[in-house]
This record gives C-alpha cells, sequence and structure tokens, in this order.
C-alpha cells in the first residue's frame, strides 16, 4: 500500500514538472484507469490471456502467470513462450517473489467488467499491484475488437504492427472471414447453435455471452440464442436434460473445443443424435473465450469453414 | 408390516415412476407402447430406451449395491457407522478417477468405472487397517474418524490436482455429485456381474454376520473364523461400494441409513437385513432420484444431493434417539 | 516412609516441570530455525545482512526499495500469517480432541471447517464475493454451524460421542452443498472458490496479521480462565456430571473458544487442512505425559503451519502449490506414523 501511494506520488510529482516530456508512456485500461509511467514499460507481467494477445503482436512479456498448468493453458497453444518465465500455474497463486525478481514495469490483465475484477483471479491482482501498475483491455463484445485493443496496446509498448509476420497473420485472417462471411452467405437457411456437453446435461451457449458467437453472429452465421438466459447476470448458457437434446433443432452443432473431453462426451450421449445437426454428422469446433490473435482466429475459422461449405442446409425443416 | 413382497411392489412402481417421470414429458401410453410396441423412429420410444431405462436399471442396481454394502459392513464391522462414504471409500474411487482424468486423459463414463473400482477398494484397506490396529481393535468411532481423517487427506490430493487443471476440476465436479443422470446400458451390463457376485457373497456371510452380532467370544466358542468371516463379508462390501461408487460417482448415506430401518422392522438377524437392505435401498435411491429431477426445473439435482439431504437429518435424528455402539 | 514418597512426588514434579519446559525449548527452537529460514529463503535472492537491515529499516530509514518490498510486505507478514493461524489451529485442535477425548475430533473433521467452506462457496459462487467478504461470511458459517452442532447434540446435555457423530453427518450434508454449488457456477467461479478451499498464505497482507493478531488477545484470557476445566471434562462425561453443572458452562465456553479460534484462522487463510487434527496429537506425544499440552499444541500449530508452507513455496521449483495442500499431506505422513507408533504401543492416542 505505502509503495503503491508512494509510486503514485511519484508519478504525480513527474507529470505535474514534466508535462509534455516525449518518454511518458500512458495507457487507459479496459477498467477505466489511465496508467502513467514516465517511460515505456520494458519489462511486462502477463496474464495468460493477455500473453496470447500480445506475444504474436510483437510484445514478449518477461513473465506469464496462467489460470492452469502452462501446458492446458489453451490461449497459449502453439506459442513460443522460450525464456518467459511462468510465474503462476493454479487459479489466484503466483509466486510474488518470483514477479518482484522479475522486476516488472507493468502488469497487464483482461478486466471483466461484468465481475468488477481482473482476470486470473481478485487475489493475484491485489498481490502483483505493489509490484507495478496493473492494466489491460476490457474482455468485449467482440475478439476483432479485443484483438484490436492488443494492437493498440501492443503499438503504445513499442510494437511494429507492420512487421511482416505480424501483418501476414492478420492477412490470413482477414481472407478466412471472407471466406467464412461467403459460406455464410452462401446458406442463409443454415440454422446453428453453440453447446457445452456434460455427462449430466447439455448445455445451450447464448451468443450474447462469448465475444467469438457475436463475432460469427455479425459474420452471417444465424445462431440460435436459448431461453432462460441472462447473459447481463453471469448465466448464459442454458441447462436442458439430455432428454430434451433436440429442443434447439439446427443444421450445425458448434461443441466448445476448450477441452477435447466435450466432444468426446456428446458422441457417448444416446440421444445427440436427436438433433438433426448432430445426426448428420455437421459438428464443428467453437473456440470458447480463449481466442484472442489473428493466427489462431483464422485457423478456427477456416476450420468451421470446410464444415460450413460441406453443410446441408436443409436437416431442419 | 410391508414385507419383501409389499418392498418388491413398492420397489416396482418406483421404477414405474422413473422411467415415466423425465424433464420431457412422454405420455404413459408412450411409455407402454415402447416396451410393446418399439417404434425406432419415434424420439419418446428412444428416450425410454437410451435415457430412463438404463438410468432406472443403474439406480436399482446401485441401491441394492449400497444397501447391501451397507448392511454388511455394519455387521462386519459391528459399527453401526459403518457406510462407504463415511470409511473413505468414494474418496478414494474419485482420487483415482481425478488422477485417470488428469494424468492420463480419460473421459468416458465407462472408463471411470474400473478406476473408481481400484480406488474404492485401495481406500477401504487403508481406512480399515488404520483402525483396526491397537489393542481395542476397529471400534466404532476410530473406524469413522480414521475414514474421515483419510477422506480429508485424499481430498487434498484431489484439490492439488484440481487446482492445476482446471479441464480436469470441469470433468470431476459433475461425476463427484453422485449422479445418476447420463449413465448408459454399457455402465449397467459394466457393473452388474460385480453386483451380483457381490450379492451372492454378502448372503453367503448372513449365517456368519448372525454369529458374529452376539459377540466375538461367541462367535469363536461356536467355531466361527472371525477374520475369515470378516474378511469374505469386507471382500463383499468392498466389491458391492466399490461397483456403487463407480457407477453413480459417491452417494452419501444410502448405505447408512437404509440398514438401520431394515433392522428396525426385521430384528438383529442379517438374513432379514440383507433382502430389506437390498430392496429398500433402491426405493430410495430411485425415488430422490425422481424427486431431483422435478424439485427445480428445467434442470435436475443430482441424486447424490438429495439423499444426502434425506439421509443426514435421518441419521442425526437416529443418533440423538438412541447410543449406536450396540449391534 | 512418607517423607520419601513426598520427596518422590517433589522430584516427580521437577522432572515433569523440566520436561515440559525442554519440550517448550525446544520448540521455540524449530520455530526460530523455520522462522530465519522462511525470511532468508525466497525466489528473490535477498543477503542475510540486507533482510536484517531491512527488518530495522523503519526505524533506521528505508534502505532498499524492493529488498524492503520483498522483507518486510511479502515475508513478513506471510511468516506473521502462518504463526498466527497455526496457533489457532492448533489450540482449536487440542480443545476439541480433549473435550471430545478423541484424538482424530479436530474441526476440520468434525464439520466446523465444512461450515466455513459451504459459507465462503456460497459467497463466492452465488453472491460474487470476494476477498475480506467472504472471510466474514466464512467465520460466520463455522460458527453458525458449531451452533447447530451442539444444539443438535443436545439431549440433556451433550455427550462427546453425538457430538462427533452429527458433527460428521453435517460434514457430509454441508460436503453436498458445495458439490451442488460447484455444478451451478461458471469454471472459473468454481476456480476461485477451490483456491479458497484448499486454503494458502499467497495473498498474506500485513492486515490480515493484524486482525487475526487482535483476535487472538481477545480470545486467549477466555481460554486461560477456562483451561483448567479441560482436566474434569477429560475424565469423561459421568465424571464431569458428578462435579456438577458448571461442568456444562466450562465446557460450553471451551467449545466457543475453540471454535471461534478455528473459525478466525480459517476465515484468515481458508480451511488448511490438518494443522488442527495434527498439533493437538503431537504436543501430546512430545509431552509425554507431562501435562495437556496446549501452548505446546500452538507452537506445534505454528511449525507445522510454517513448515508446510516452506515446503509450499520451494520444494517444487516450476510449481508453486497452495500451503493447503502440503498441510493434507503432512497429515497423510502423521497418520501413517500414529498407526506404526500406536500399533506397537496398543493405543491411538
Amino acid at each position: 500500500m505505502f509503495t503503491r501511494l508512494s509510486t503514485a506520488a511519484l508519478v504525480v510529482l513527474l507529470a505535474c514538472a514534466l508535462p509534455a516530456h516525449a518518454q511518458d508512456w500512458t495507457f487507459t485500461g479496459g477498467d477505466g484507469e489511465t496508467v502513467i509511467l514516465d517511460a515505456r514499460p520494458q519489462r511486462i507481467i502477463a496474464h495468460q490471456d493477455a500473453a496470447a494477445g500480445l506475444i504474436p503482436l510483437g510484445i514478449r512479456p518477461v513473465g506469464i502467470y496462467a489460470d492452469s498448468a502452462i501446458e492446458a493453458a489453451k490461449a497459449l497453444e502453439g506459442l513460443d513462450l522460450s525464456g518467459i518465465e511462468i510465474i503462476g500455474t493454479a487459479w489466484s497463486e503466483v509466486d510474488i517473489e518470483k514477479a518482484a525478481a522479475l522486476e516488472p514495469d507493468l502488469i497487464v490483465a483482461e478486466w471483466w467488467d461484468r465481475n468488477s475484477a481482473w482476470s486470473g483471479g481478485a487475489d493475484i491482482a491485489r498481490t502483483l499491484s505493489p509490484l507495478a501498475p496493473i492494466t489491460g483491455v476490457a474482455a468485449s463484445n467482440s475478439i476483432v475488437g479485443m484483438i484490436e485493443d492488443y494492437e493498440a496496446l501492443a503499438a503504445s509498448l513499442g510494437a511494429d504492427l507492420d512487421a511482416p509476420a505480424i501483418a501476414a497473420d492478420k492477412a490470413a485472417f482477414e481472407t478466412a472471414r471472407a471466406a467464412f462471411e461467403a459460406a455464410t452467405a452462401a446458406k442463409p437457411d443454415l440454422k446453428a447453435v453453440a453447446v457445452y456437453a456434460g455427462n449430466d446435461a447439455i448445455y445451450f451457449a447464448d451468443p450474447a455471452g462469448a465475444a467469438e458467437l457475436l463475432d460469427l453472429q455479425s459474420w452471417g452465421l444465424d445462431l440460435i440464442t436459448p431461453g432462460g438466459v441472462d447473459s447481463a447476470g453471469n448465466n448464459y448458457f442454458e441447462t436442458v436434460s439430455w432428454e430434451n437434446a433436440d429442443k434447439y433443432p439446427t443444421d450445425l452443432i458448434l461443441v466448445d473445443n476448450r477441452s477435447a473431453a466435450t466432444l468426446e462426451t456428446a458422441l457417448a450421449q444416446p440421444t445427440w443424435t436427436l438433433n438433426p445437426g448432430a445426426a448428420a454428422g455437421q459438428v464443428a469446433d467453437w473456440p470458447a473465450f480463449w481466442l484472442r490473435n489473428y493466427a489462431a482466429y483464422a485457423r478456427e475459422l477456416a476450420k468451421l469453414t470446410e464444415v460450413i461449405d460441406a453443410a446441408d442446409a436443409s436437416v431442419v425443416p | 408390516m410391508l414385507g419383501l413382497p409389499g418392498l418388491a411392489m413398492a420397489l416396482l412402481a418406483v421404477a414405474i415412476l422413473s422411467l415415466t417421470t423425465g424433464a420431457r414429458a412422454i405420455p404413459y401410453d408412450m411409455v407402454w407402447s415402447a416396451f410393446f410396441s418399439f417404434d425406432p423412429a419415434a424420439t419418446e420410444h428412444r428416450i425410454i430406451w437410451d435415457l430412463r431405462l438404463p438410468r432406472t436399471l443403474v439406480g436399482l442396481l446401485v441401491g441394492a449395491a449400497l444397501g447391501l454394502a451397507g448392511a454388511v459392513l455394519q455387521g462386519a464391522t459391528r459399527n453401526p457407522l459403518a457406510d462407504p462414504s463415511i470409511l473413505g471409500i468414494n474418496s478414494g474411487a474419485a482420487l483415482f478417477v481425478v488422477v485417470g482424468v488428469a494424468v492420463f486423459g480419460i473421459t468416458q463414463l465407462t472408463t471411470y468405472v474400473w478406476l473408481a473400482f481400484i480406488g474404492a477398494g485401495a481406500a477401504m484397506l487403508v481406512v480399515y487397517s488404520i483402525a483396526a490396529l491397537g489393542r481395542e481393535g476397529a471400534t466404532p468411532i476410530k473406524l469413522a474418524l480414521a475414514g474421515a481423517a483419510m477422506t480429508a487427506v485424499m481430498q487434498a490430493i484431489i484439490n492439488a490436482i484440481l487446482l492445476t487443471s482446471p479441464r480436469t476440476l470441469d470433468e470431476v465436479r459433475f461425476w463427484q455429485v453422485g449422479s445418476l443422470a447420463g449413465r448408459s446400458m454399457d455402465i449397467a451390463l459394466q457393473v452388474s456381474p460385480f453386483i451380483l457376485a457381490g450379492a451372492a457373497l454378502a448372503f453367503l456371510t448372513a449365517r456368519l454376520l448372525d454369529g458374529l452380532s452376539m459377540g466375538e467370544d461367541v462367535a469363536r466358542s461356536l467355531g466361527q473364523r472371525i477374520g475369515l468371516t470378516r474378511g469374505l463379508a469386507g471382500l463383499a462390501a468392498v466389491i458391492l461400494a466399490g461397483a456403487a461408487v463407480s457407477a453413480a460417482g459417491p452417494i452419501a448415506f444410502v448405505g447408512l441409513t437404509v440398514p438401520h430401518v431394515a433392522r428396525a422392522i426385521t430384528g438383529p438377524s442379517y438374513r432379514w437385513i440383507l433382502p430389506y437392505s437390498m430392496l429398500m435401498a433402491p426405493i430410495l435411491l430411485l425415488g430422490a432420484d425422481v424427486v431431483g429431477r422435478v424439485i427445480s426445473p428445467p434442470g435436475e439435482v443430482q441424486v447424490g444431493i438429495v439423499t444426502a439431504f434425506l439421509g443426514a437429518p435421518f441419521f442425526i435424528a437416529l443418533v440423538r434417539r438412541r447410543k449406536l455402539a450396540a449391534l | 516412609m512418607t517423607i520419601l514418597s513426598l520427596e518422590t512426588i517433589a522430584i516427580v514434579r521437577r522432572q515433569r516441570l523440566s520436561h515440559a519446559r525442554r519440550v517448550t525449548f525446544g520448540l521455540l527452537s524449530a520455530l526460530l530455525l523455520a522462522c530465519t529460514a522462511a525470511m532468508l529463503l525466497g525466489d528473490f535472492p535477498v543477503p542475510a545482512l540486507d533482510v536484517v537491515q531491512s527488518l530495522f529499516s523503519p526505524l533506521t530509514g528505508s534502505a532498499n526499495r524492493s529488498v524492503d518490498f520483498i522483507v518486510l510486505q511479502v515475508r513478513l507478514p506471510r511468516l506473521c500469517l502462518a504463526l498466527l493461524s497455526g496457533a489457532a489451529f492448533g489450540l482449536s485442535g487440542i480443545i476439541f480432541q480433549t473435550l471430545l477425548r478423541n484424538p482424530l475430533a479436530s474441526p476440520d473433521i468434525i464439520g466446523i471447517a465444512h461450515g466455513a467452506s459451504a459459507a465462503a462457496v456460497f459467497c463466492i459462487i452465488i453472491l460474487g464475493w470476494s476477498g475480506l467478504s467472504v472471510s466474514l461470511g466464512a467465520f460466520a458459517g463455522a460458527m453458525l454451524t458449531a451452533l447447530a452442532i451442539y444444539l443438535l447434540a443436545w439431549r440433556n446435555g451433550v455427550t462427546a460421542y453425538r457430538v462427533v457423530l452429527i458433527g460428521i453427518a453435517t460434514a457430509a450434508m454441508l460436503s453436498a452443498v458445495i458439490s451442488y454449488l460447484f455444478t451451478r457456477a461458471r469454471l472459473f467461479e468454481v476456480q476461485q472458490a477451490m483456491a479458497w478451499l484448499v486454503g494458502s498464505l499467497n495473498a498474506a497482507r500485513p492486515e490480515d496479521s493484524i486482525v487475526l493478531a487482535t483476535m487472538l488477545v481477545l480470545v486467549l484470557p477466555l481460554l486461560l480462565a477456562l483451561v483448567r476445566g479441560l482436566d474434569g471434562l477429560e475424565l469423561g462425561d459421568d465424571t464431569a456430571y458428578a462435579l456438577g453443572t458448571r461442568v456444562e458452562i466450562t465446557r460450553l465456553g471451551l467449545m466457543l473458544v475453540g471454535v471461534a479460534l478455528a473459525a478466525f484462522a480459517t476465515a484468515a487463510v481458508g480451511p488448511v487442512g490438518f494443522v488442527a487434527f495434527v498439533s493437538g496429537p503431537i504436543a501430546r506425544r512430545l509431552m509425554g505425559g507431562a501435562g495437556r499440552g496446549v501452548p505446546q499444541a500452538a507452537l506445534v500449530g505454528a511449525l507445522v503451519m510454517l513448515a508446510s508452507d516452506l515446503a509450499a513455496q520451494h520444494a517444487l521449483a516450476s510449481v508453486q502449490l497452495p500451503t493447503g495442500v502440503v498441510t493434507g499431506g503432512f497429515g497423510a505422513a502423521f497418520l501413517i506414523w500414529l498407526l506404526i507408533a500406536s500399533g506397537r504401543s496398543g493405543r491411538v492416542n
């Protein structure tokens, strides 16, 4: 507390003394707070999702704290983490001394407006905040929007967004998006629903609760909004008994792919095929909640486009 | 007076209730025609055959297994508290399932069955050895507390794994409640040989348990081999309770409460307590499952929660009413 | 003859006293060692001299900001919280174990920790709370559960047997509540709840220690006033009744103190498993009949907590485990040791 106050005082002092200093760094985070530093931060500690947003843009954190063992963190899949210290591998648990030893200038997490909290656990943000100011983009209604926010953050941190690799990722994404839009436009009657499958019940997702589903919707995919959900109130799945697996008959079913087990569980249910889309085998991956960069998004969109191209849009009369 | 035929009728009634009650409204005549003029194209018929029938069968098997396991354990240990959940069998099963999911990436209920089965046996062995050491042997309170302590130890290990593997947490949180939902016919077929064998073994020990209930000295003077009796009964209990927890997840208190009710009706002879328990436990379990299906629409409350909330108050009332040490 | 036996008694008494002193001294030395380790070890390398310098920096003026942060804001609060919560768990454990005349009847077994846990999980998952409000909820949950167990076990007085059995039944019911809430929540909320349930010193702040210390200071006089009553209660319910109704009040008072200690510690660090359970029996074994071992149990509790936390932080380089995971493993090791030792002596106590 003391350290933070004195840092803040120092910052204010500096800001007053040198109002037009060229090296001032400011960023307004998703929480609405503006972080002001006297120099551009070089050493960043990032939550796994923020790291997944920043690393492909050329900003490499010095430390990452994850919600799980690092190999289980879906958002970090395929990213080069060499040389980055892992300072946390469980929710709410971070090695504060390792963090301090990294001498961070900035902590980057994601702001969850709905819970008024930083991602990774409420305690972590509190534990790390004495080391450096915390900021980050807000979890929003569009993954593309979030990636653009990450671009702005990365640019302010000194990233060269025109670098060939980054530009290529973006171009690949734009191509994938155009292909996806063409695929949905070609099948205007195609109806889809996003689900999570458990052994006890099937959970129908409200697109309003998942940014990537809202993206897909805006690119022409007709996604069903289930009943009994309240996206504003943290409840954006409708829990339905497997007896009513055909409650929302659709041509296409998107299955949460955070874990491969979810699809296996779905396929093992005898009533899975009550839904005509499932019976026709028109099932695709729903990259649920974890996309944070263009490369991963392009990969997932390409898979979806392939399924939609091959799908029969009239299995539901 | 209920009597075994009366109980069998009640069980049949609950089974029919279980076939006709569910999230999807299916008229009675449809249930009837599902059995006597099955139409594979009719969704309702498929739901009866694919969901409600396996669920009901698993409920019957698990209920009977839990009732018998509880009765045999109580007889063998002469301990009114001997229940699979209290003796750590459930957490042993949970520990093995968690390790299986986290380390070996196992995801299907049919594989959980084997893991849970082995874990249950191992845990039971450890708890019993801890409690049986010392001059006074496995006293009720030592068994109960050794079980509770081992449960806490195993829970700590489970927690360590679940904390670093959200995926395992996501899988296991639904298993750990104890539920009959989503159980397929495969699971009923997988566990039924074990439950049948365990039940046969349990009934074989009934006479020995009666001998034991007169006291170890009396039993010994009648030429009975106490260790053998305990071993056979323990084996039956582990097979039954292990099969039950592997099929439905940990379900608390059915095995504990039902034999007490049976004993109150039949008197102290295990030749009667065992069949009564075997019929009464599935009535409780399936009944609780039906209650769980309708109590909070459109979702369901898992049977493990309903039984804990029916079982624990009953048990507390029992503890308040009499001293349980004497069996 | 008489003179001789009086002398013998005096010698025995002196021997006991000196044994108790030795045990206390040994525990204090071990604690000192653990405290030194806790202050010196860490992933942020700080030379020993700098640690000492930093400890006195509030008097001498700040020396090095980052070292002061590690020493005064990270290691010291964590150390203090470990000592205070460990001592509270240890005291609570030995009070229950003595009252209920059973070495296994600690508050983390007979439902009080489950009450705190169920309440905390409810606060986190249903109410969306975090931080201090969860701690307050857990505290209320522990107190209410203890009250419920006591009232349910009351039938012309309470017997140890009934308290234990009803406690275990209550624990099972509360576990079902937790399982139910887990299936009704989103994964990250379940993760948040799990992190709390396991119990950790990771987020220890100076304020936490100050609050907990204040609470302990408030409860201790009551404990000191009542602790003599443990002797009478330990003889058994029948003897206790024969000694009069004051016994019931003493017992109620001691239970209240035991519950309050467990509840305060749980609110501060979460339901860290097995510290309450192991401290009493270890203290008694060390004392070997030289006393009730109540203060020694507090020392053992603090030592177990601190040692577990050290192991949690430094045992595996790549993984930081919450403290609660290690104390569970420690409990298992203790259980096996108790098992082997009692197999030889023929008694579990």
